[in-house]
């Protein structure tokens, strides 16, 4: 294998890393966060990064194929659906009243 | 005081009498009365004693293909019901400053020139003596960005009492913010002031005509390529029948969606330089993703997890639509904010921790978003700090009250905080 493609199986393998590293933060976050507001924040955005990674380390595998534009496109949605959907959830809470937790307040 | 007028009252009684001309006023709007039955008799009731409203009557103005009928229909009110003056106003769906806000104001002054023209000419051609009532043209509130029927009432209330008028007349299609239905809000909203509220009873063009005149052009070609590229990209760009099912599936939705998705006319040189200007937005808001990212993470791995979450309150300037949408989401993108709550310009946004606080208050993402939709001028802006347009709503900084009914409903905040929320689902 010649240099280009080692380079690229260690991209890959980097990025794959990077992906399960953000993903593992972002489960962290929501179980050890106390409440529905900063959950919505880790369980979003550690997920974008997460989910990004995976999906560039993908694209990166295939190469430009019809397969590595479509993980490319499928990045593009995560970034449009994933904050849409946190902020659904969390204007939820704020109408159902939910006040957001603060330091001081126990945690749940 | 009179009726509010059903607005589909008006479309009912299509038949007939195309324009709505000066000629005959009683005609016209019995016949928008009578199909409806219900609503016709509080009219006629409220006809018959009539404490005339004194002052002037606000008609906001748009170029709609009812504006002559209910200009006209504002002259008739007008001598019937002895106001004084009709304020034909055009109220701005942009801010002075943006680009394009002169070229804006000016078709806007034409508009306004043309409708005060009938107005005139329709005072003229009344029957007898000319009456006494005198028309006044004004264009109001390009001094801000206005986002609902909330902020459209509250510029037209202020211009109503600033000019003495009691009264505001509605054309049935009036549509001051692209193609989003204003009217029924509008009446509501203007139901909570002292003004009085007509929607003119004019026969519209059928709804036909109106579709086609809309649906085809630039957003239809747009859709339909945006639609045709997408589909092309996920099929197979070199095989004839992904071309005939992507032309067919391009075509529905182009037809059926493309009203509804682009609610501002595609324009050259515009839309082209947005969206380049947003393929340079792009490595920014990753650059600023990754960067926040790795800060949350520690926060999130550290064993004393060292948060200090509040929720924050932030009067931003960009326009409604698609540029508050990208800057809200550009918010939740970045770690350590999230968008709880977009109420007009205000932004409700929960922070994690005090860094990623300072940066929204800061208001980089604020300046990039101006920069993608308005370019590089409007970008210069003071920060969200230096403007005082920020707010932090718990915790020990707090300047402002929580918007939330369990906030103020009591309970001390931490021993009963279940409580609280249970008495705040209730409330709502």
């Amino acid at each position: 294998m010649d240099a280009l493609g080692t380079a690229r199986v260690g991209l890959v393998v980097a990025f794959t890393l990077l992906g399960l590293f953000f993903s593992f933060v972002s489960m962290t976050g929501v179980l050890r966060l106390p409440d529905v507001y900063s959950r919505a924040h880790t369980a979003s955005q550690a997920d974008t990064l997460g989910a990004g990674f995976g999906l560039a380390a993908v694209a990166l595998a295939i190469g430009w194929e019809a397969a590595g534009v479509k993980s490319v496109l499928l990045l593009l949605f995560i970034f449009v659906t994933n904050p849409t959907a946190a902020h659904a959830i969390a204007r939820a809470a704020f109408e159902e009243g939910t006040v957001p937790w603060t330091e001081g307040d126990e945690r749940r | 005081m009179w009726w509010v007028a059903d607005a589909d009252a008006g479309s009912d009684t299509a038949d007939g009498e195309g324009g709505g001309e000066a000629g005959d006023p009683d005609a016209g709007s019995d016949t928008a009365d009578g199909p409806t039955g219900q609503s016709g008799s509080d009219g006629e009731a409220d006809r018959e004693s009539p404490s005339a409203p004194t002052g002037g009557i606000v008609v906001p103005v748009e170029p709609t293909p009812t504006l002559r009928a209910t200009v006209a229909h504002a002259v008739e009110t007008a001598v019937d019901d002895g106001f004084a003056t009709i304020h034909l106003v055009e109220i701005a769906s942009w801010r002075n400053g943006d680009p394009g806000a002169d070229d804006r104001a000016a078709s806007a002054e034409r508009v306004l020139e043309r409708a005060e023209a009938w107005a005139l000419s329709d005072l003229d051609d009344l029957d007898g003596e000319r009456p006494s009532v005198t028309v006044a043209t004004e264009l109001i509130g390009a001094d801000e960005y206005l986002f609902g029927p909330d902020d459209y009432v509250r510029v037209l209330a202020a211009y109503a009492e600033e000019h003495g008028a009691d009264a505001v007349l509605l054309d049935p299609e009036y549509t001051p913010v692209g193609n989003t239905t204003l009217l029924q809000p509008l009446e509501f909203a203007l139901s909570n002031t002292s003004l009085s509220v007509e929607t003119a009873p004019v026969t519209r063009p059928t709804r036909r005509e109106r579709l086609r005149s809309e649906a085809t052009g630039t957003r239809f070609v747009a859709m339909f390529g945006f639609s045709l590229a997408f589909y092309l990209v996920l099929g197979d760009p070199f095989y004839w029948f992904d071309w005939v099912t992507g032309v067919a599936t391009a075509a529905i939705v182009s037809i059926t969606l493309s009203r509804v998705s682009i609610d501002t006319e595609p324009a050259v040189p515009r839309t082209p330089m947005r969206v380049l200007r947003g393929v340079i937005y792009v490595p920014v808001l990753l650059f600023e993703i990754v960067k926040a990212n790795v800060e949350v993470a520690r926060v999130i791995l550290d064993p004393r997890l060292p948060i200090e979450p509040t929720m924050n309150r932030m009067r931003v300037i960009v326009g409604s639509g698609l540029p508050l949408m990208t800057l809200a989401n550009s918010i939740t993108l970045t770690p350590g904010t999230l968008t709880v709550r977009a109420r007009d310009s205000d932004l409700y946004v929960h922070s994690l921790i005090p860094s990623a606080r300072d940066g929204l208050f800061d208001g980089s993402l604020e300046r990039w978003t101006r920069f993608v939709y308005y370019g590089r001028a409007s970008a210069r802006l003071p920060t969200p700090r230096e403007r005082d347009d920020c707010a932090i709503l718990q915790g020990p900084d707090a300047t402002e009250e929580l918007p939330i009914a369990a906030a103020d409903g009591g309970a001390s905040p931490g021993d009963e905080d279940g409580e609280a929320e249970a008495e705040g689902v209730t409330d709502a």
